[in-house]
């Protein structure tokens, strides 16, 4: 980048390299605002996260913790070792592999049962008209509810967990799925009609496609539905997983340990949050850019 | 020869539930020439939107017929199709796609029917726009999008419902001469419903003028101007006479509805 | 024909109703007569009826339901007056939404329950525990909506009370807070069912009284005909509360009515 010819004939008077070099510094600190006003929500988003990691990281050494708060206490350099002693003795890829299968298969047969339900309970009133009651109550009521009776009935396997996954993560992907259905415009309907479509070319050219924000949508809802179930589930009778590791080291205080899990199941939310953004984008480029609500 | 359409004491009555009945249509009867273009002018809810409907097989009236070269219609068909006052693009596809949907439905292989709509698409003035989803386009274009659709699957008859209703009047003004000339060059049969009486007598060669609801046709006015028609042709002593005779017929259904015995 | 017409207008709610009657039925049928299952494992509606009946005038279920009530009550009103003014304050100030967003969208986005077990061990499995995890669970949503809600409010009329001599107080309560209304209530709903599961996990969690600790002991000592009846009285509560969230937000946004997902 060359220097501004004005900044330097208006500093007549000093020598030359101190012109020089003042002149370098406020180009470097013009620079420097620019690089901030240009990016500053992602370093303010970003600062305020690394800010509060230090201000934890540090918090024992500026302030002398009571004893019966430091027992619970532990820092982020202890959870990232814990997260290696971890790695290392080959316990936690155990863990999260049972985790992942309870998560994958119950959200996959959620996905299976709801998208084809919705889409005939949208397309048929009296099928609708029958299941609404139990969508409606189950809906409203969390599905941890069951974990008992799930339990009881299916013992503490990994059936259970993909129950209790499934059950959490088919009723927002079911209805989702219907009320894009059911929120087709009924002029595009009749458009394809009017050029012959029948029942099923409607519905692969208005229905679904229609219908894709609101599934992805409630994909991502199911998501959210579904990590929960793994993390219940496992807390209350299982004998691997991220959800039990998390429940035992609790009850013997290994505080790293425990974040260690929380933070996996952060980490894994928020990569799987993303990706359907990311599809959520690709798939809806013929919407309007719309104000990003929840 | 048999008139290209022809319709005979359609009647229709809408059964919404939990609403009163309401009689759109009642032994409604016209006849269109095949080529010919007529519009339909008539206080709103007559019942307009309704006859188009039927004409293009959505709707079945309750009694009546309604004929296309002397065969009953019975369904939809692609030898008719419509133009929509609200577009009905589908948003998710682009330009190009839109225009290819009737092509597609028909069971037309993917290459004849890309440079079928790549040819109405010049036609309509949309060229460099094939890419576009429906979102970035202004209100005329999505409207030639919605004319070069209806006419890429070459239909004898166009269907238009108040097409151009939802634009600007220079937008409109440049649709209705590029109508024209499409019109011209394509030689279909347009049945046209529209508000305007300036449109109405501009663009058509018959113009029929329906009641109040229930609708009937009321009067028919024949627009007898020379073809080509160029803008200045609406500043003649002619065409005014012709939007008065219009008006004149409408003005009783409008005010009759004023005073209240409409809906 | 009078009966005709009544039964088309009334159609969805009665299939409704007769579905749900047909599979009860059924279901009762079922076990009674053909498919006797150990009565350990499964249970029918007739006894699930007298187990309702039972646990509901002898007062049991009564006061675990009281002593889940009151955690919820506490930590739902925490995550009310905390949440409000974050959501408000992020969604007003651009700043303070670069700098909040991303650290509480991931906490919105993170399974948070997964900390159940360590708020357990530092607070007990007492009302505190409880409160701090219902707390925990439900401020989320009150932020998130009323942040929605402030940015969705129209600068407009912002403008308008502005121009008409109103103080930056007439602003907050002519505009912003009518316009947040319904989103608070949206938010009120959401936070409905993550405060359920705060309860349930806390409770099964090794609590001594509650409705979870209720519905998990059933479960413990197979009386499944109690368990069920628990289930059922909280699936009730919990419709009658979103359902009544829902009609409130159509009352108070019509315009909204059916746009956001469930
Ligand atoms: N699907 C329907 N169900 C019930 N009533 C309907 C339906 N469609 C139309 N109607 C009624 O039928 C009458 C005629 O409607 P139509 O849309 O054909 O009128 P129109 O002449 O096109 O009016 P406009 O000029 O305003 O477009 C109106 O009173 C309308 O309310
Ligand atoms: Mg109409």
């Amino acid at each position: 980048m060359s220097p501004d010819p004005n900044l330097i004939t208006r500093h007549t008077g000093q020598s030359r390299i101190e012109r020089n070099s003042r002149a370098l510094v406020r180009i470097g600190v013009s620079a420097l605002a620019r690089f901030y006003r240009e990016r500053e929500q992602p370093i303010l988003g970003a600062g305020f996260i690394l800010l509060l990691i230090l201000a934890w990281q540090s918090l024992p050494a500026i302030v002398s913790l009571p004893r019966g708060i430091s027992l619970f206490f532990t820092t982020p350099v202890e959870v990232v070792k814990a997260f290696y002693r971890l790695v290392e003795a080959n316990e936690i890829q155990s863990h999260v592999y049972v985790s992942a299968l309870e998560f994958i298969v119950g959200l996959g047969l959620a996905i299976a049962v709801g998208f084809p339900l919705g889409l005939v309970m949208g397309r048929s009133k009296v099928i609708d008209a029958m299941l609404d009651p139990f969508i409606t109550a189950f809906n409203a009521t969390p599905r941890l509810v069951f974990l008992p009776l799930l339990m009881l009935w299916l013992g503490i396997g990994i059936w259970s967990k993909i129950t209790i996954v499934f059950v959490g993560a088919v009723f927002p992907l079911l209805i989702n799925t219907y009320e894009g259905v059911k929120n087709v415009d009924r002029v595009l309907v009749n458009v394809v009609r009017s050029f012959g479509a029948n029942e099923w070319q409607t519905m692969k050219i208005v229905v679904l496609p229609n219908s894709v924000p609101y599934i992805v949508a409630g994909l991502r809802l199911a998501i959210g539905r579904a990590l929960l179930g793994v993390v219940v589930g496992e807390f209350f009778g299982a004998s691997k997983g991220l959800g039990f590791m998390i429940a035992t080291a609790a009850t013997n205080y290994k505080v790293d340990v425990v974040f260690v899990g929380v933070t996996i199941f952060m980490g894994l939310s928020l990569i799987l949050t993303h990706l359907v953004k990311m599809v959520e984008s690709r798939l809806s480029r013929w919407r309007l850019e719309e104000a990003k609500t929840f | 020869m048999a008139p290209c359409i022809q319709a005979t004491n359609v009647s229709l009555t809408f059964r919404p539930k939990n609403r009163e009945p309401v009689t759109a249509l009642r032994e409604f009867s016209i006849e269109v020439a095949t080529g010919e273009f007529v519009s339909i002018v008539g206080p709103s809810g007559c019942g307009k939107s309704t006859f188009l409907n039927i004409l293009l097989g959505l709707l079945k009236p309750d009694a009546g017929e309604t004929r296309l070269n002397g065969t009953q219609i019975a369904g939809p068909g692609q030898e008719r199709a419509m133009v929509f006052q609200e577009f009905g693009l589908l948003p998710w596809r682009t330009v190009l796609a839109n225009v290819e949907l009737g092509l597609e439905l028909k069971g037309v292989a993917v290459a004849a029917r890309r440079s079928r709509a790549m040819e109405l698409i010049q036609m309509t003035g949309l060229a460099g726009f094939e890419t576009h989803y429906p979102h970035e386009l202004s209100g005329g274009m999505k409207q030639r999008v919605g004319l070069a659709r209806a006419l890429a699957t070459d239909p004898q008859v166009l269907l238009m419902d108040e097409p151009f209703a939802a634009l600007d009047a220079q937008t409109r003004d440049l649709m209705q001469a590029e109508l024209l000339q499409v019109w011209d060059r394509t030689k279909k049969t347009v049945i046209f419903v529209t508000h305007s009486i300036e449109e109405a007598a501009y663009l058509s060669d018959r113009v029929l003028v329906t009641s109040a609801r229930p609708g009937r046709i009321k009067q028919i006015i024949k627009v007898q101007l020379p073809r080509p028609r160029d803008y200045e042709m609406r500043l003649s002593a002619k065409f005014n006479e012709i939007k008065a005779e219009i008006w004149n017929a409408l003005k009783e259904e409008l005010l009759g509805r004023g005073a209240g015995n409409g809906t | 024909m009078a009966l005709k017409e009544t039964i088309s207008e009334y159609r969805r709610p009665l299939l409704g109703v007769a579905s749900v009657v047909g599979l009860t039925l059924v279901w009762e049928i079922a076990y009674t007569y053909f498919i006797p299952l150990d009565p350990f494992f499964f249970t029918k509606p007739s006894l699930i009826g007298v187990a309702v009946k039972d646990q509901t005038l002898s007062g049991e279920l009564w006061k675990d339901l009281a002593i889940s009530s009151k955690a919820f009550l506490w930590g739902f009103s925490l995550a009310v007056i905390v949440g409000i003014p974050i959501g408000v304050f992020m969604g007003w100030r651009r700043r303070a939404e670069y700098v909040l967003d991303p650290f509480l969208t991931a906490l919105y986005a993170s399974p948070l329950v997964a900390l159940a077990p360590l708020f357990i061990i530092i607070f007990g499995v007492g009302l505190t525990g409880k409160v701090a995890l219902i707390f925990l669970l439900a401020v989320f949503p009150f932020i998130f909506n009323v942040f929605a809600g402030v940015k969705c409010t129209d600068r407009l009329l912002v403008n308008v009370v502005r121009a008409f001599g109103g103080k930056e107080k007439d602003i907050y309560f002519k505009v912003i807070l009518p316009s947040i209304l319904p989103y608070i209530v949206a938010g009120a709903r959401i936070a409905i069912g993550r405060g359920i599961v705060g309860i349930l996990v806390a409770e099964f969690y090794g609590a001594s009284e509650g409705i979870g600790f209720a519905i998990s002991r059933f479960g413990d000592t197979y009386r499944l005909p109690e368990m069920f009846a628990a289930i059922l009285l909280l699936m009730i509560m919990a419709v009658i509360f979103t359902e009544g969230l829902r009609k409130l937000e159509t009352i108070l946004a019509p315009w909204k009515i059916g746009q956001e997902a469930r």
